[in-house]
């Protein structure tokens, strides 16, 4: 009866990262493509029961559920050597074909015509498990299907991607619980500088995304001392519950084409080069008006690590002061040790994920927000969204949804100072007249 | 020597001395620990010493003379003693101080050691610490007294006192005691004078028969007579001349009278004659009195190799006789026929007479004939007759020696061996058990407990004495679990003056013992697997089974004890443990659960009032009983452990994990609850801070806690329990013998404790309050969740139904909460006071 966390994949980029997930899952579990155990892997002491299952043959098959409006990725999944890992029922693509074309709207209303479908899906995989701990879905925010992967303009080729973005981000800030934020740029930037790939394929990028995903959950795969569940894990990282959104960083990264130059890595020299903006998988902007710094920091050092090391490392970043926290909480990097899988061999000692709740990530949600209100003032682009239900009468959902998000913006910015705790009460009188106008 | 164990001599000290005031025993714990030499001096020059008693003293012949007679008592730690009197004699504000107290403290102390005569010899010569007056004031009355105190000190040694009749009587009954079956001797062996070989006093010629007294003879028949009389003598038959007089007491050398009319030349002669017959009774004395059950296989061996010297000694007597039948013996013959064997007579006297004084027996004996044949060194004809008996006398003693180093069996029937083996001993109680003492002997196991008998240890085993004990207690063991011991070099150990002989053996066998254990414990019974069993569970090293039993049995432990039960969260212990990665641990099996009626802080704070000399205890001092605890703080673990592992798992070590274990579990506890009202509090997304501007403060408060305790299990498990892990693990693998691993073992249990803070009572109350306050904090917020969903069912519903999102993201769940603005007031005191006062505690702490 293991804490069961259910995969979503949601669309073209969604099912892409899944893939590329489930690959890193069973390379570091020993799990064949075709779900059987590999043979060095069976005395294993590790819970491979999280995220698979085994079937009446013994198989392992993810907990994964396969969403997509187009059937092209999928298809992909079908055809490569994991195609007989996933369980089939469980991949849904519409029956049409036709996707949403990346217009949020569409999906919306497709989505709404398809939830039955879907929830049948998702409520027979949530009914399989004991004691479910969570979903992890895995989407973009600008496409039309799925929507956690802000992409910047200069790499997007969707022109409407800001509606997309600010319409899904008013749902991952009320609904989601978590949501850690990676963005192309940014690792098309670490695919370039730190792996030295020039044109970094999709696959490269999503191998950075899986290994961030696969490192995140390893405390849960691996039992340690601590941390062994998704709200022990996350729970430290959100004080409040709508800053919940997470920068990640990885070091050393490597990748199979390519054996990058083995360093030395010690605990120190990792936890320093995870606190350095190059390694972080957002791009962020620079906010010269607020002192941004972190709310929070989990990193998660996996490999031969001497305890007392960490706990010099983070003397040192304490006493150069690496790190900048806010001033309104306990402020310290948390280190949750862990161990590596022992069937993925890799030529460093040490390597740490880090987890990161920031303040300058409002500085993208704020860039999205430019974009937006270009584009709104204009009218720009709507056609195709007055097409669908949601949008028939008018286009309140499109700036409530600008609201949500710049009253998120604003906390993240109020969060930077001291006063952040008194925040609310000392605004109590202009909210209540934000009431009283409405 | 352990802290624990210096702390429990220190407060036993203090209070045999009845020093009740001043600083706790902590205190001189701590001294004592920092001025620890890592040097045994155990060779002090107790000479030099004894002359400085002397001339500080008042009286030094006094001094002198009871020195001598407890040394010849062959008193053990007397010379450490006389060393500590004579470096008090110096120390100048130590005789000041004792000097003023010593008046009122005297006489009580008079009153306390002549009832209680029983003081061993260590805790005796600390107490004469105190009565070790000064120089120049030395009165009658406290030389008096100190040389009480010396009497006392020996009183166990010297119990001759009284009648030999009532020490034989007592003797018998302690073998009988302790032994049980001894075989009786016979009644007609003390009835029946003329079995002896002794003279027999008073019945022999009658005077009366005497002809003519020996002076009217012509000097020719004076010399025969006088000559026959002596061949007489010297086989223990009084003679016609010279006559026996009786024995003032037992130990008493045997002395004559000649007849004065003798003529002088040969009256000087005979005198110089005589000390060969006295000492020939003093050794058939000795020789009969000693070869009697009680008196041990020692002394029979003794006794017997004296035999054998006593035949040589009769037959030159009879070839004496020879020549003095064919008329070729004169006085002055005779004087330069005995003179090789009046040595050897006198050496075995003197050897019957020192072991009479201290009534030896066993290893005693074997001391003494040692430092007998090491003080003939330069006289090689006395040493190699020293030497041959103490080899003779060593030969039994060497028999136990084998039978213990090499198969860990004690067959000592005249309990003589230097190891005594204590029987059954009570299951050790927990609690008391943990703050009990520490003893000095070596408990083993709960079955049989070995220890060292003093006084048996010979002089030359000295150095080795501890791995004769080990090597036997190993095999002693090994044997209990079944297993036959063969030890590969099981050379006979023969007693040598070259020590390094037998010393080598006997480490031969120890390390063969040690090895054989070792690897019994760490190959045959897993010794490392079941550790890292254990720490699976008490230490949490595997986090997803407690998740798992968590999720499974907190409804259940949140019950109050009474009303849990055991055999359902057994059942449920049992699920965890197959449905989680334990489920690979081959020892899962052996996990128990245990409701102890007491929780963490009572039984530690009970545990440390103890050791703390009960300061501080008062407080919480309630009677457990009283309280209703719940399921989670009486909730532990027990261990099935078999033996042998026991030995290094004991009752004790196990106690102490379980303590770390309820800590780490209720930290565990407090963690989950604050994370309980994190996912409560996750609904708050809905709305902006801005409209619920209360919550920011919780959550706010939440995070620090959750902060808080996370750091702390972060540093318990992964700076404190995981450190020592590895450390003990490495230095596991390194050491050679299996006290090596019980000290690992210990060690690492009890720097565990000392690291989480529980041995600290003013941390733990710190710890404690703090854990107390997330515990309230996540009470009231989870109940002041539910009520907010009461008062306001509205936001409820607007928040949980998805189609009316839309319509209000400004509207706060508390405006509409109106009709009591008083709420808001009283919860934001509440929360600012839990606040203020977690802050306070935070930088209290550091």
């Amino acid at each position: 009866m293991p804490r069961e966390i259910i995969t979503l994949q949601i669309g073209q980029c969604g099912n892409q990262i899944g893939m590329e997930f489930w690959k890193q899952l069973c390379a570091e579990h020993g799990i064949r493509p075709d779900g059987i155990l590999e043979d060095f892997a069976t005395d294993g002491t590790d819970r491979k029961d999280v995220f698979f299952y085994q079937a009446d043959d013994e198989h392992y098959i993810p907990r994964a559920v396969l969403l997509d409006l187009e059937p092209r990725v999928i298809d992909g999944i079908t055809s490569s050597p994991y195609a007989n890992l996933y369980n089939p029922e469980n991949m849904y693509t519409a029956k049409h074909g036709g996707g949403a074309g990346n217009n949020w709207a569409s999906g919306y209303s497709q989505a709404e015509r398809l939830h039955e479908e879907t929830f049948d899906i998702i409520d027979r995989e949530a009914d399989g498990s004991d004691s479910l701990e969570g979903f992890v879905m895995c989407h973009s925010i600008a496409g039309g299907t799925g929507s956690v992967f802000p992409q910047q303009e200069d790499v997007s080729d969707v022109v409407v991607q800001p509606y997309n973005s600010i319409l899904t981000l008013k749902r991952l800030t009320q609904n989601a619980d978590c949501v850690v934020v990676l963005d192309n740029t940014a690792l098309n930037r670490i695919a370039a500088d730190r792996l030295h790939i020039q044109n970094p394929t999709f696959s490269q990028v999503n191998q950075l995304v899986s290994t961030i995903m696969a490192t995140s959950t390893t405390t849960l795969r691996y039992p340690g001392y601590m941390n062994n569940d998704l709200i022990g894990l996350i729970a430290s990282l959100i004080p409040t519950p709508r800053l919940h959104f997470l920068m990640t960083g990885y070091t050393p990264l490597t990748t199979d084409q390519k054996v990058a130059n083995i360093r030395k890595t010690t605990v120190l020299d990792v936890m320093r080069r995870l606190l350095q903006p190059k390694n972080v998988m957002v791009s962020t902007l620079r906010d010269r008006k607020n002192n941004h710094c972190y709310i929070s920091i989990l990193n998660i050092i996996q490999g031969e690590v001497d305890p007392t090391q960490v706990h010099k490392s983070l003397q040192r970043i304490r006493e150069r002061k690496l790190a900048e926290f806010i001033p309104w909480g306990p402020a310290s990097i948390q280190v949750a040790l862990s161990r590596k899988s022992p069937y993925v061999q890799t030529a460093h000692r040490v390597s740490g994920l880090m987890l990161a709740n920031h303040t300058s990530i409002s500085t993208v949600f704020e860039k999205n927000c430019r974009l937006f209100d270009k584009l709104r003032k204009r009218e720009a682009f709507l056609e195709n969204y007055k097409k669908e239900d949601i949008f028939k009468e008018n286009f309140d959902e499109l700036d409530a949804s600008r609201e949500v998000v710049q009253q998120l913006i604003e906390e993240y910015q109020a969060a930077t100072k001291d006063g952040y705790i008194m925040w609310g009460t000392q605004q109590q009188g202009a909210s209540g007249t934000d009431v009283s106008k409405v | 020597m352990s802290e624990f164990r210096i702390h429990h001599h220190v407060s036993e000290l203090l209070s045999l001395l009845g020093a009740s005031t001043g600083d706790g025993p902590e205190v001189y714990a701590e001294m004592l620990t920092k001025n620890l030499t890592p040097y045994v001096t155990t060779q002090v020059s107790a000479h030099a010493a004894k002359r400085k008693i002397a001339e500080t003293s008042t009286m030094p012949r006094d001094f002198l003379k009871k020195y001598d007679e407890l040394k010849s008592k062959n008193v053990r730690e007397l010379d450490p003693l006389v060393y500590m009197l004579s470096r008090l004699a110096e120390d100048k504000q130590m005789l000041t101080f004792l000097d003023k107290n010593s008046k009122e403290r005297s006489k009580a102390r008079l009153g306390a050691v002549s009832s209680g005569a029983k003081i061993n010899a260590v805790a005796a010569a600390e107490a004469i610490l105190d009565n070790v007056p000064a120089s120049g004031t030395m009165s009658q009355h406290e030389v008096n007294e100190l040389r009480t105190k010396l009497a006392t000190v020996t009183s166990s040694a010297s119990q001759s006192g009284s009648t030999p009749v009532a020490v034989l009587k007592a003797l018998r009954e302690k073998q009988a005691k302790r032994a049980g079956n001894l075989p009786p001797t016979p009644s007609w062996v003390s009835e029946r004078p003329y079995l002896s070989r002794d003279y027999v006093a008073g019945t022999g010629i009658n005077q009366s028969t005497i002809p003519v007294s020996i002076g009217t003879l012509p000097l020719p028949m004076q010399e025969l007579a006088i000559v026959e009389d002596l061949l007489f003598l010297m086989m223990g038959v009084e003679g016609k001349y010279l006559l026996v007089k009786p024995l003032k007491d037992k130990f008493s050398a045997r002395s004559f009278t000649i007849d004065k009319t003798l003529e002088i030349s040969l009256l000087e002669l005979v005198q110089r004659i005589l000390p060969v017959c006295s000492h020939y009774s003093t050794i058939c004395r000795f020789m009969e009195a000693k070869s009697s059950f009680e008196h041990g296989l020692i002394n029979h061996a003794l006794c017997a190799a004296m035999r054998t010297l006593l035949k040589e000694y009769l037959i030159l007597v009879a070839q004496l006789e020879h020549q003095f039948r064919l008329g070729q013996l004169s006085l002055q013959k005779l004087w330069f026929y005995i003179q090789p064997c009046m040595r050897t007579m006198e050496i075995l006297s003197s050897i019957a007479v020192a072991i009479d004084k201290g009534s030896c027996k066993g290893g005693a004996v074997l001391t003494l004939l040692h430092e007998k044949t090491v003080g003939y060194t330069g006289d090689s004809k006395s040493q190699d007759l020293c030497l041959f008996l103490t080899q003779a006398a060593c030969v039994p003693y060497f028999d136990i020696l084998e039978q213990w180093i090499y198969k860990g069996i004690i067959s000592d029937p005249y309990s003589e061996f230097l190891v005594a083996e204590h029987g059954s001993v009570q299951k050790e109680k927990v609690t008391e058990d943990y703050n009990d003492a520490y003893p000095l002997k070596i408990s083993l196991h709960n079955k049989l407990i070995f220890m060292f008998v003093r006084e048996n240890i010979p002089v030359f085993l000295e150095k080795v004495a501890h791995k004769i004990l080990s090597t036997g207690k190993y095999l002693n063991v090994i044997r209990q679990c079944g297993q036959n011991v063969q030890c590969p070099n099981a050379d006979e150990i023969i007693y040598t003056l070259h020590e390094r002989e037998y010393v080598e053996k006997i480490e031969k066998a120890y390390s063969y013992a040690s090895k054989t254990l070792l690897d019994l414990l760490m190959d045959e019974r897993a010794l490392m697997a079941r550790l890292r069993s254990i720490k699976h569970y008490f230490l949490m090293d595997l986090g997803d089974f407690f998740v798992q039993f968590m999720d499974l049995a907190e409804d259940e432990m949140k019950k109050y004890m009474d009303d849990i039960m055991p055999s359902r969260l057994e059942t449920l212990l049992e699920l965890a443990l197959r449905t989680s990665t334990a489920n690979n641990d081959p020892y899962k099996d052996d996990l128990r659960v245990d409701l102890l009626p007491y929780d963490l802080i009572t039984q530690l704070f009970r545990i440390l009032s103890v050791a703390y000399d009960s300061r501080g205890a008062t407080a919480y001092n309630q009677d457990p009983t009283e309280l209703q605890i719940s399921g989670l703080e009486a909730f532990s673990f027990d261990y099935v452990v078999k033996w042998p592992v026991s030995l290094i798992l004991s009752k004790k070590a196990l106690t102490k994990y379980q303590m770390l274990f309820r800590h780490l579990f209720y930290a565990r506890h407090v963690e989950r609850q604050l994370c309980n009202v994190w996912l409560s509090n996750k609904r708050a997304k809905r709305f902006t801070l801005n409209s619920s501007p209360w919550y920011a403060a919780s959550f706010a408060l939440r995070q620090r806690m959750l902060h808080f305790v996370q750091t702390y299990e972060h540093y318990m498990m992964f700076e404190v329990l995981e450190p020592s892990w590895h450390v003990m693990e490495k230095s596991l693998k390194t050491v050679t013998n299996i006290d090596g691993v019980l000290e690992n073992h210990n060690d690492f249990l009890d720097r565990c404790l000392k690291d989480c803070m529980l041995t600290n009572l003013e941390l733990l109350k710190v710890v404690s309050k703090l854990m107390l306050v997330c515990v309230t904090f996540t009470n009231c917020m989870q109940v002041r969740y539910f009520s907010c969903v009461i008062f306001s069912p509205a936001v409820y519903q607007s928040a949980s139904v998805e189609s009316q999102e839309s319509d209000a993201p400004g509207v706060s769940p508390m405006s509409k909460k109106g009709p009591r603005p008083g709420e808001h007031e009283r919860r934001r005191t509440t929360a600012k006071v839990v606040s203020d006062h977690v802050d306070k505690m935070i930088s209290g702490e550091i």
